[in-house]
């Protein structure tokens, strides 16, 4: 009997004109992991908050079928009884978190479950260790980094002894490092404890391989396959199931280590690529910071860091969560004042911060865009309210409406193409190397590279391709390769 | 255990003195009680479990704003500061001292008021506030576990919003601070939410709630209890005289048994300094 089982569910937010989910039948076995993969919007995390009842319990709306999830008919078991049967691991783990330091945070569910002193003292030793953050157990929550909080996060879920997990979208905002981490506590549950897990992940590269099913949503509609069917169907996926797909190889491998074999004959052939690609003409210098020291309530975030921006040119910043990559971009929108060191900008710049939410305030996406014309894609949500929206389609209306609000707005390459200097800060490293005229690493409130995406990326330990670490010789990208099918 | 560590006190004690103190902030105008009990907060502030840096330009702020709205507002006294052309209107005329006494008053009884506020947030957990509460309360207690957890967090949307330029795209400082109400009013909610979901998604209030951490009563928390019945017994018993800059301008000096009943309220400032703290609650 499936551990989960989702019927014919059709869900409706209040006021939304389509359906968020569409004759949804799926179900999930014990110990299996699914992938929840699909477009920003398309109603992934919808799907996941039915497994525990906050849909629709909290969210309200019309809801049609059934869910029963351990047992329970989400109908009529409220999150607070569904919750010790599916932990929850929120997208942004600050939202989550009730209590002040890690161990109180870690006892709650504990405590809402009315479980006697010891048991719980005996659950927090065993979840501590088992996801790795026995370190972290005194510390306070506004202490932890993005990847501590996340790890946090699935520990206290995991305290409740839950039936099964689902994690929203966990490493989203996290650095590759970070990212990484908190998958290896998601694989060692799995591999260790053989917990049932559904995860939705933007970048499937680092779940499919733990993948025994790919649900793919498309418009709130669920279709189910296989990992490597799914993912050589099309839609988002590892940039080596591309690979595979272009050199013909099969069957088509969905992780680096199911590649590396089928990639050595490729890897022999294959010339260096070449030095710089389509290096373009450096523009004039627009933006510079130089030497800029800066601390936060004397922590610091900054220690004698070094950019220049040019004109046309896109530079893409990275570096794991800490290391000043968002202080460089308040410097140089004028929101901070170096303490040391200098800051110049000639012009006027635009600013999109990470949480979209606070540039966003009026009642439809419309009203948003005055001012400017729709940018492709966006029709669709003209007439929603924003902060409806997913996470995702946030972002991309906040950086179409900072170029209405602000002359300068960061359509990057676009923008970058008609003479504006675009920085931005990510954790991406495929799309980086996509996009990049320029990559900068930082670390410790340096940057301590700073040039064209193959010479940075390509000679990275962490911040490279898959492409890159599978057949290495400069290659970032599967567009680039000299090749075609065998 | 940082926070462990941290407190000397038990959260009822500390809920306890907060009551009392805010009941002297808010009832007793007269500036001599005002004072001694601004040095009582202040060095209840210093002692050495604060966690969080004091948020001094806020209590200054608020402190000026009655000031300046008493001393605009009112024409009456009899020692004129300066005077503006009658002919603007609401400002003109003669702007008093008794005006800007009379705003001190309000304003030191503002600041007290946030500052006890603030230092109760920093001294009491969410899980102390939580624990404190009967299972029929579950509901409040989600309520002021919110009210505790958006302190913080408004002030952090407001910074944010700030940040970004204002949702005017550059009105920045007072000038921003209407278009900022909007934003703010709708991040603050969203986050409730967001809270609320999960609270719920981890079983708060299903069931009656066990104590990872029970709070033991300490001798030192009868001490700020009695405390904090002498504080109120005494200005319920003694009330210091009200103070009307525009009747007399120098204040009535309160009876000493008035002044006295305050001075228990510095008991958790000197035992926290003296005394070590004990863990025992929380080990």
């Amino acid at each position: 009997m499936p551990l989960i089982t989702l019927d014919r569910l059709t869900f409706t937010y209040p006021q939304g004109k389509a359906p968020a989910l569409r004759e949804v039948t799926a179900s999930v076995e014990a110990g299996e992991v699914i992938l929840v993969r699909g477009a920003s919007g398309s109603g992934k995390s919808t799907l996941l908050r039915c497994l525990n009842g906050l849909v629709p319990h909290h969210s309200g709306g019309h809801f049609v079928g059934r869910v029963i999830a351990c047992g329970l008919d989400t109908r009529h078991h409220p999150p607070r009884e569904l919750g010790a049967q599916v932990g929850f691991v929120f997208q942004h783990p600050e939202a989550q978190f009730i209590l002040e330091d890690v161990e109180s945070e870690l006892a709650f569910g504990l405590e809402n479950l009315g479980l006697p002193r010891p048991l719980m003292r005996k659950r927090i030793e065993e979840v501590l260790d088992q996801v790795g953050i026995n370190e972290l157990r005194a510390r306070r929550i506004g202490s932890l980094s993005g990847g501590e909080r996340q790890r946090v996060a699935i520990a206290a879920a995991l305290a409740m002894h839950p039936q099964a997990l689902a994690l929203d979208e966990p490493t989203s905002q996290l650095d590759p490092q970070a990212a990484e981490d908190v998958l290896q506590v998601v694989l060692r549950l799995v591999l260790e404890l053989g917990m049932t897990t559904l995860i939705a992940e933007h970048r499937v590269e680092r779940i499919a391989p733990l993948a025994d099913r790919v649900w793919t949503l498309h418009e709130g509609a669920v279709a189910q396959a296989a990992p490597r069917e799914a993912l050589s169907a099309g839609g988002a996926r590892p940039p080596i199931v591309d690979l595979a797909l272009k050199a013909g190889w099969d069957p088509v491998p969905i992780s680096l280590a199911q590649a590396r074999p089928m990639a050595a004959s490729l890897r022999a052939r294959l010339p260096a690529a070449p030095s710089n690609g389509a290096v373009r003409e450096p523009g004039a210098t627009i933006a510079e910071i130089s030497g800029v020291t800066f601390s936060y309530e004397g922590r610091r975030a900054l220690a004698g860091a070094s950019l220049r921006l040019q004109r046309g040119e896109l530079t893409v910043l990275m570096g794991r969560n800490g290391a000043g990559k968002s202080t460089v971009l308040k410097l140089l929108a004028g929101i901070l004042r170096p303490q040391r060191g200098r800051v110049q900008v000639a012009g006027r710049v635009g600013y999109v911060p990470q949480d979209a939410d606070t540039l966003l305030f009026k009642a439809t996406v419309r009203e948003e865009l005055t001012g400017r014309q729709a940018s492709s894609g966006l029709e669709p949500w003209l007439d929603r309210y924003p902060r409806d929206l997913s996470v995702g389609e946030r972002q991309r209306v906040v950086i179409a409406a900072a170029g209405a609000k602000r002359e300068l707005g960061f359509e990057l390459r676009r923008r970058a193409g008609a003479g504006t200097a675009v920085l931005v800060a990510t954790h991406d490293v495929e799309w980086a190397a996509r996009i990049a005229d320029r990559v900068a690493l930082m670390a410790e409130g340096e940057v301590y590279a700073d040039g064209p995406p193959r010479r940075v990326l390509s000679d990275s330990l962490v911040f490279s391709t898959q492409v890159n670490k599978l057949l290495g010789k400069g290659w970032l990208l599967v567009d680039e390769l000299p090749i075609g099918p065998a | 255990m940082e926070a462990a560590n941290a407190m000397s006190f038990g959260p009822l004690a500390w809920i306890a003195w907060a009551l009392a103190a805010l009941a002297v902030a808010l009832i007793a105008r007269n500036p001599f009680s005002q004072a001694l009990l601004l040095l009582i907060v202040a060095n209840t502030w210093l002692g050495p479990s604060r966690r969080t840096v004091f948020p001094v330009r806020m209590a200054v702020i608020l402190g000026l704003l009655p000031v300046a709205l008493s001393l605009a507002g009112s024409r009456f006294g009899a020692h004129p500061l300066f005077s503006l052309p009658s002919s603007i209107p609401l400002l003109g005329g003669r702007w008093t001292l008794e005006a800007a006494l009379f705003g001190a008053t309000a304003g030191v009884a503002l600041s007290l008021t946030v500052s006890i506020l603030v230092l109760v947030q920093a001294r009491v957990s969410t899980a102390d506030v939580l624990a404190l509460l009967p299972r029929p309360l579950y509901g409040v207690g989600s309520a002021l576990a919110l009210a505790l957890a958006f302190v913080p967090q408004t002030a952090a949307t407001v910074k944010g919003i700030i940040e970004v330029g204002g949702p005017a795209g550059g009105s920045r400082g007072w000038r921003a601070a209407p278009s900022l109400l909007m934003p703010v009013l709708l991040t603050t909610l969203e986050r409730s939410l967001q809270y609320a979901e999960s609270l719920d998604a981890r079983g708060f209030a299903g069931r009656r709630r066990t104590r990872y951490r029970p709070s033991r009563w300490q001798p030192a928390d009868t001490i700020a209890l009695a405390a904090a019945a002498v504080a109120i017994a005494g200005l319920a018993l003694s009330p210091p005289p009200a103070y009307d800059p525009y009747s007399r301008l120098v204040p009535a000096l309160p009876a000493l048994a008035s002044l006295a009943s305050l001075l228990p309220l510095a008991i958790p400032a000197l035992l926290e300094t003296w005394v070590s703290p004990h863990a025992a609650d929380h080990a």
